[in-house]
């Protein structure tokens, strides 16, 4: 428990937390602002009343969840890469390890200290993109009389929770490939190199890479709506399923860094 | 191995790839002692500190630390054990302090005020609250210093802790080490600073090549390898190796490396250097200087076959 919440204050106390919720923040401003700006114009073109769907409530809450995560996911990867790449390239785990410490034990503290930061991230994330999303919609003269609509609502927390869930797993794989690259940076790159091809493979063989980590993430929350190619619609996998894929690619991530770590040599 | 030992090791082998680090390190380290562990670069130091503390794990061989076996399984002895390995690590973006509190929440539970009562005494007090971006290398090394001191451990592990202090940096450690030792605990300290070593340890242990080649007080090798050391011409090496070989006994001359001129290493009395000044001159060799005593470098530079250490201090000239 001492781990955890030491663990905890380091992250609070860390420029890249506050950096990245910030980014998070300023790219949902620019997003919806941008959005409620121009939607009017847009709505008049062939297909823009979808626009204006967008900053719609209560579809507004969703689509706002949405945009986190498909913005998050990658800088939850980076997050979770930066944090457990320092710890080996400063040589504070080695430091924690020369004092007695486990080291599976001293990984996971960690790791459950990145998910509450998360939590919190993606709350606050969330209702400032809520927030940025009414003011698109009166930017845009849209009503957002659809803000109290309880239903959806009542849905939020669960969405939420899965969205946070989502989060941490690809936090978890940015976290174990920096891991076994005992590296900050190389753990970054690593990891956007495999969210960018795996979102590059799905192009070619979304039946198969349904299942990978990026986009059963991607999958977790449901959205609305379905996708679709040429007429026919693309298989995503079912939001329930996903959840357990998502779980088996967080819990696996995190048996491979604690494996990893407990076999390594220190050095440096 | 003893139970009043405060460290021992035996067989301790390890390779790297087809780099042999250590190869039957036996070190025995007495409680309640500041204990000097010299070699040259890649002897091995680093290595077997690293061992110590869990960070790596041997081949063969076996540790005992405080008088229990140490090895994979046992890490709880190293709660008892304060280390400083390479280089002090640290989170940038936290303070001094917050370092500190963040390293105690590791390992043996740590009492808050410790925290403070540790940067009083390293004298990082006034900058607790600096981050540690903005420290200087002894500054870090200072904390580093205070880091391994957080569980207030019976055996201090220290790899090159004078690295990066300044003068006064280096007398402090030295005293506080010191001090440490005369209140039972034992201190291990790698260093390359030979005449520093000379000056802080009772017992030391030089490794070369993986290997222990000597280990004793302090006092009684310093009483007993005295050396003097005569630097001649190049073409006057042989005739007065012979000569110095006859005065000293075989096997008692080196050949030294490293100038340009040649020093030959004689294991001499160091009182009687006018005797082998004597000798050489009788025969016409003159020798342009001579040097004697009994510090650690001349020990060191016989031990390890003349592979040098980082800047040793000068011989006394005779």
């Amino acid at each position: 428990m001492r781990i955890f919440v030491a663990s905890l204050r380091k992250l609070v106390r860390r420029p890249a937390s506050w950096v990245t919720l910030l980014l998070t923040v300023v790219l949902l401003a620019l997003v919806f602002l941008a959005l409620g700006a121009t939607a009017r114009q847009l709505a008049d073109e062939p297909g823009g009343e979808d626009v204006l769907l967008l900053l719609t409530f209560p579809d507004a809450y969703t689509n706002v969840l949405g945009f986190i995560l498909g913005l998050g996911g990658l800088l939850a990867v980076i997050y979770g890469a930066a944090v457990a790449g320092s710890e080996w390239t400063w040589g504070t785990l080695k430091a924690a390890v020369a004092r007695g410490e486990g080291r599976t034990w001293y990984l996971l503290m960690t790791f459950a200290a990145i998910l509450v930061l998360l939590a919190a991230g993606l709350l606050l994330a969330y209702v400032a993109g809520v927030a940025l999303a009414a003011i698109g919609a009166l930017l845009a003269g849209v009503s957002t009389s659809g803000m109290g609509e309880l239903d959806t609502l009542r849905r939020l927390p669960e969405q939420l929770a899965r969205g946070w869930l989502a989060l941490g797993e690809q936090a978890a794989l940015g976290f174990a490939v920096a891991t076994i690259a005992r590296s900050q940076l190389a753990g970054v790159g690593v990891g956007i190199g495999a969210y960018f091809a795996e979102s590059f493979a799905s192009i070619f063989r979304l039946d198969i890479v349904q299942y990978l980590p990026f986009n059963a993430a991607g999958a977790v929350v449901p959205v609305g709506g379905s996708a679709s190619a040429g007429g026919q619609p693309l298989p995503i996998l079912d939001p329930n399923t996903a959840v357990v894929v998502v779980l088996v690619y967080l819990v696996a991530a995190l048996v491979v860094a604690g494996l990893f770590t407990e076999r390594a040599e220190i050095g440096g | 191995m003893s139970s009043t030992l405060a460290l021992a090791t035996q067989g301790l082998a390890k390779r790297f790839g087809p780099q042999v680090a250590l190869d039957g390190l036996d070190l025995s380290v007495p409680s309640g002692v500041v204990y000097g562990f010299l070699g040259p670069n890649g002897a091995g130091k680093t290595t077997t500190m690293r061992i110590l503390t869990g960070l790596i794990h041997a081949d063969a061989g076996s540790v005992e630390l405080l008088g229990a076996p140490f090895g994979r399984g046992h890490r709880r002895r190293l709660f008892e054990v304060g280390s400083l390995i390479e280089a002090p690590s640290f989170y940038p973006f936290l303070t001094g302090r917050e370092n500190l509190r963040a390293l105690a929440a590791t390992g043996a539970p740590t009492p808050g005020r410790r925290v403070d009562e540790l940067l009083e005494i390293v004298g990082l007090t006034d900058r607790a609250r600096t981050k540690v971006s903005g420290y200087s290398l002894g500054m870090k090394q200072r904390l580093g210093i205070a880091a391994a001191l957080l569980s207030d451990p019976r055996l201090l592990l220290l790899d090159e802790p004078a690295n990066g202090l300044d003068p006064a940096g280096i007398v402090g450690m030295r005293d506080t080490l010191r001090a440490l030792a005369a209140s039972g605990k034992t201190v291990f300290v790698s260093s390359h600073i030979l005449g520093e070593v000379q000056q802080m340890a009772d017992v030391i242990g030089i490794v070369a090549r993986g290997r222990l080649v000597r280990e004793g007080s302090i006092a009684t090798l310093l009483g007993t390898e005295g050396a003097v050391r005569v630097r001649v011409e190049p073409d006057q090496v042989v005739a007065a190796t012979g000569l110095l070989e006859r005065l000293a006994g075989e096997g008692s001359v080196t050949r030294l490396p490293g100038e340009e001129m040649a020093w030959i290493g004689v294991r001499h009395d160091p009182n009687r250097a006018a005797e082998v000044n004597r000798v050489l001159a009788e025969a016409g060799i003159y020798a342009s200087r001579i040097e004697a005593g009994s510090d650690l470098e001349s020990i060191f530079l016989e031990l390890t076959a003349g592979e040098p250490a980082v800047s040793p201090p000068p011989m006394t000239p005779a």
